[in-house]
């Protein structure tokens, strides 16, 4: 196991490497720039803050020095938030996102296993129809959608939680849940498929035969196998609600990352962009490591080696 | 089994573990007013900002000389108490506060003020909006820098630092005579400076290559060679008198200087930390009617009540919170469930319903201010070099059906350049008849003169905006407009702002979408925009009359002359239409009624240190101007001293 994450760690360093080669050249090739301003700014202006910023340097001169600044664990100031180093944002905007993807990873595993195992145990009957109806709905709806619902309900109708911001567990509630929902559906889906595979297996009919009660075959021995293909679409669930966050961060104006993630890149964010980029890869990069980890830890049979 | 159930028990344990991380130190009382500010802000450093969120939070933080009466934006007094003018109106003699303070507690001296206005105006600051200083003397050729220097010039020559020294911190100067301008070509310059009598060969390069290599032989390295400061209108006759000299009487220089990009900002503070450290709250030192308190990114900006600040006992907010929120929906739906207390601007269909309420809301008062929707002409094309083409298509628009259906907020349509509102001035408006059906006919009688009767022949057309849905809808009317009444084909054409914004500068368009929000109340801040070669004067049209008359207004201290001058030139414009104007901007503001000393104003400014809660109150300043005054906030208009 050992010898495999090493691997997956030289591995991550070349695609980031690759990742922050092509961001670079790509940004570059937009018309879209850090200095582009709401008013014609006076040629001179122009070429000191083009020169301020690196930017009369060739492009693979540029490159190079990024690079190497990277290397040496700077990333630099963000050039449209002035007061700002790049470091700063992602040190205040992580937790933030790191802690609403939680919550709302907590809510679709909840909601999603919930609903998947009840409609694969009731399989055929009206609870299955509904909840496999609800996560049809859930999928196919927008998450701004539900933002908007959840917010006439909850907030204006209900009164129950505030509009929007940051700052207390009120605050999270809703966009969480309207982060999670679309992944508690699929989850839904994908456990009462694998849990209507495992109750029809040989075991499960032996443990039943051996006069095990109901509940326990199906939260003990069904579950736990069941459990797995779950698992395995936490690694895209985790990347999907991370990247994913930005219209429900923009809607419930929290101050995470995914806004920064966007809007970096739209205005032309040079070092922004890239830190972020970078910091998703690694994200996403050992978000699917530590799934397959946990996947072969939860099922001796799987080799880490394979 | 047992590793299942280790497994979610270190998820739960992970989940549980960044929530607290989330929520550690984050108990904050809560705020007295709190308001939405749009987008987050590029900075507080006065200089280096602009935009109006910027503006909102830098006003509240730095006070300048003067500052701007909340209904009126007069200037009164701010850090200077009084002021003298002479009488031709060039130099202006301001006398500071015993009592403008730092937040640190130190004195606000002459010496900051001019420490505050060279690094605004110094080339390596970059301040977008130092051009708004040039009518100080010789500050133009201050901020650009070498390329302005002529041989005889007074000029100083900045070293080089080494390369760690902290970045707002400036060589040592040198200061001489220019003897002699060598062109090395590729832009580059050696500049020959006589300094004690001897003569020394300068050379501009990056503190880096200074260190890195040795001067060409007879030569020194330098930062920069500039145009001497002492040349530039600005010095300190004592540590409480400052005097401004400059190039050309200018009306609204008093306005100007309480403009928040001419506001001090304390060199200990700032040659300590470095740029941007020295905004940050840990270090910041300001001097206006608050302090920051807190920051998160697109979160929130926490001001607290300086107890340094000289009106201190006139402001009677304590902590206001400034949210960043881009999705004006949600602003909205802050305000409505009483989160906030005043949003900016209310989206167009909120905006329609709110509008209709009966009775009326009393938080809602959508009023003009100096803003301008317009389309720029690109007269160095065919056929749009033809004056009677731009008559026709400026006659052929049908702006009140812009203004009904597609806006809500009761925007007015525009037939001139200048927004209305501006004391003492006329706004010069383009020619249209009273209906529009006489507007359409004569239309098609220019554009049948100019050589396309029907439309036929007429090449086609793109109107350029850049990509928003609001101008895009704007766009699709005018084109249809054009198309039936003067059956000329059209279209329509969307770029992001950048290349929007290029495209233009290299002319690369027929019809492009432009606006302007004006700087300052005075016809200047719009007209001269369109002076030959002008920076925001992308149209290629230009009038050796019209420069004269701009030129003229900037040199006249008779404020009706001058504003006579300004009227001819617009009349120009208007009669030449390289522009075609739209519709004027109405702020849209929501209040609610227990803020008081909140006003509709002409730049859609409100100053934090003038509100007030008032709970009781059920009717306020911005909905109903007329009750009664203010108590004493020390918002006299300036008078004059002999």
């Amino acid at each position: 196991m050992i010898a495999m994450s090493l691997r997956r760690l030289g591995w991550m360093v070349l695609t980031l490497w690759v990742v922050f080669t092509i961001s670079f050249f790509l940004m570059r090739a937009v018309p879209n720039g850090p200095l582009s301003s709401e008013r014609n700014l006076s040629p001179e202006i122009e070429r000191l803050m083009a020169k301020r910023f690196n930017l009369d340097k060739t492009p693979f001169e540029q490159y190079r020095m990024e690079l190497g600044n990277i290397l040496s664990g700077d990333l630099g100031h963000s050039f449209r938030l002035n007061d700002f180093t790049v470091a700063e944002v992602i040190e205040q905007g992580l937790p933030i996102s790191l802690s609403l993807g939680s919550l709302a990873l907590a809510f679709a595993l909840t909601l999603g296993l919930i609903a998947g195992v009840t409609s694969a145990v009731f399989r055929g009957t009206r609870w299955d129809t509904g909840f496999m109806l609800l996560a049809t709905t859930g999928i196919a709806l927008p998450n701004f959608v539900i933002a908007g619902i959840c917010i006439l309900v909850f907030v204006f109708f209900f009164s129950w939680f505030p509009a929007a911001g940051w700052g207390s567990w009120q605050h999270m509630v809703l966009p969480a849940f309207c982060l999670g929902l679309p992944y508690a559906a699929s989850i839904s889906r994908i456990s009462r498929t694998s849990m209507l595979d495992v109750l029809s297996e040989d075991y499960i009919r032996t443990a039943r035969a051996k006069g095990v009660g109901p509940t326990r075959v199906v939260m003990v021995h069904a579950l736990r196998s069941a459990l797995l293909p779950v698992v395995s679409y936490l690694g895209p669930a985790v990347a999907g609600i991370l990247t994913g966050s930005l219209v429900i961060e923009r809607v419930f104006a929290i101050p995470g990352l995914g806004t920064h993630f966007v809007e970096a890149a739209i205005q032309g964010d040079y070092t922004l962009a890239m830190g972020m980029v970078l910091l998703y890869t690694v994200l996403l990069y050992s978000m699917n490591w530590l799934v397959d980890l946990s996947y072969a830890f939860l099922n001796p049979r799987i080799s880490a080696h394979s | 089994m047992s590793r299942s159930r280790l497994f979610f028990g270190l998820l739960a344990l992970a989940l549980i573990l960044s929530l607290g991380w989330a929520f550690s130190g984050n108990q904050m009382p809560p705020a007295d007013f709190t308001f939405v500010n749009n987008s987050e802000i590029k900075g507080v450093d006065p200089a280096k900002v602009n935009g109006s969120p910027e503006g909102n939070i830098v006003r509240a933080l730095f006070e300048g000389l003067t500052r701007w009466h909340p209904e009126t934006l007069e200037p009164i007094p701010g850090i200077a108490e009084r002021w003298e003018i002479s009488d031709d109106g060039l130099v202006y003699t301001f006398h500071l506060r015993e009592d403008a303070k730092w937040s640190d507690g130190s004195l606000v001296t002459a010496g900051d003020m001019v420490y505050s206005l060279r690094r605004f105006l110094g080339p390596r600051t970059i301040a977008e909006y130092a051009y708004l200083g040039w009518c100080i003397k010789n500050a133009r050729r201050y901020s650009l820098a070498s390329s302005s220097l002529k041989v005889g010039d007074l000029v100083e020559v900045e070293a080089n630092l080494p390369v760690d020294a902290i970045n707002t911190l400036r060589g040592e100067l040198v200061h001489g005579k220019l003897v002699e301008i060598e062109e090395l070509g590729n832009d580059e310059k050696a500049f020959v400076v006589e300094h004690d009598g001897k003569q020394t060969r300068y050379l501009a390069a990056d503190d880096a290559d200074a260190i890195k290599q040795e001067p060409p032989a007879d030569s020194r390295w330098c930062r920069q060679v500039l145009l001497d400061f002492r040349e530039v209108g600005i010095e300190e006759i004592d540590s409480r008198t400052l005097r401004i000299t400059l190039e050309s009487p200018t009306a609204y220089f008093l306005k100007l200087v309480g403009y928040y990009p001419f506001a001090p900002v304390q060199q200990r503070c700032v040659e300590k930390y470095g740029s941007p450290g020295w905004t940050k709250q840990e270090n910041i030192v300001s001097n206006g009617a608050f302090t920051l308190g807190f920051r998160r990114i697109r979160d929130r900006i926490r001001l607290i009540k300086s107890d340094t600040y000289w009106n201190r006992e006139n402001v009677r907010l304590n902590i206001v919170d400034a949210l960043a929120i881009e999705a004006r929906t949600t602003a909205v739906n802050l305000y409505m469930t009483d989160e906030v207390d005043w949003i900016i601007s209310v989206p167009t269909p909120s905006l329609k319903v709110m509008l209709k309420a009966d009775p009326p809301r009393n938080d809602l008062k959508p009023a003009p201010f100096l803003g301008v929707y317009y389309y720029m002409l690109n007269t160095t094309r065919k056929p749009l070099d033809d004056l009677r083409v731009r008559r026709a298509l400026s006659l052929a628009l049908d702006r009140e059906e812009i203004t009904s259906i597609l806006l809500a907020a009761g925007e007015v349509p525009a037939l001139s350049l200048v927004p209305p509102g501006i004391t003492g001035y006329q706004a010069q408006e383009t020619e249209v008849h009273d209906t529009q059906a006489k507007n359409v006919a004569r239309a098609q009688e220019l554009l049948a003169e100019a050589g396309f009767p029907k439309g036929q022949g007429f090449p086609r057309l793109d109107i350029l905006y850049n990509t928003d849905e609001a101008h895009q809808s704007i766009a699709e009317l005018i084109r249809k407009q054009w198309q039936r009444e003067l059956g000329i084909s059209i279209k329509t054409r969307s770029e992001e702002w950048a290349a929007c914004q290029s495209s233009q500068q290299q002319m690369r368009y027929n019809v492009a979408r432009r606006a302007w929000i004006g700087d300052y109340t005075d016809p200047n801040t719009f007209l001269d925009m369109f002076v030959t070669g002008g920076d925001q004067n992308n149209t290629g049209w230009g009038n050796p009359d019209y420069d004269r008359l701009i030129r003229e207004a900037a040199l006249e201290t008779d404020p009706q002359k001058r504003m006579r001058l300004f009227e001819e030139a617009e009349r120009l414009l208007m009669e030449e239409l390289p522009i075609v104007p739209i519709y004027f901007y109405v702020s849209k503001n929501m209040v609610k009624p227990y803020v008081r000393g909140f006003y509709n104003n002409l730049q859609d400014v409100h100053p934090l240190s003038n509100i007030w809660i008032d709970r009781e109150s059920k009717s306020n300043e911005f909905t109903n101007p007329g009750i009664g005054k203010p108590a004493n906030n020390k918002l006299e208009l300036a008078k004059e001293q002999p």
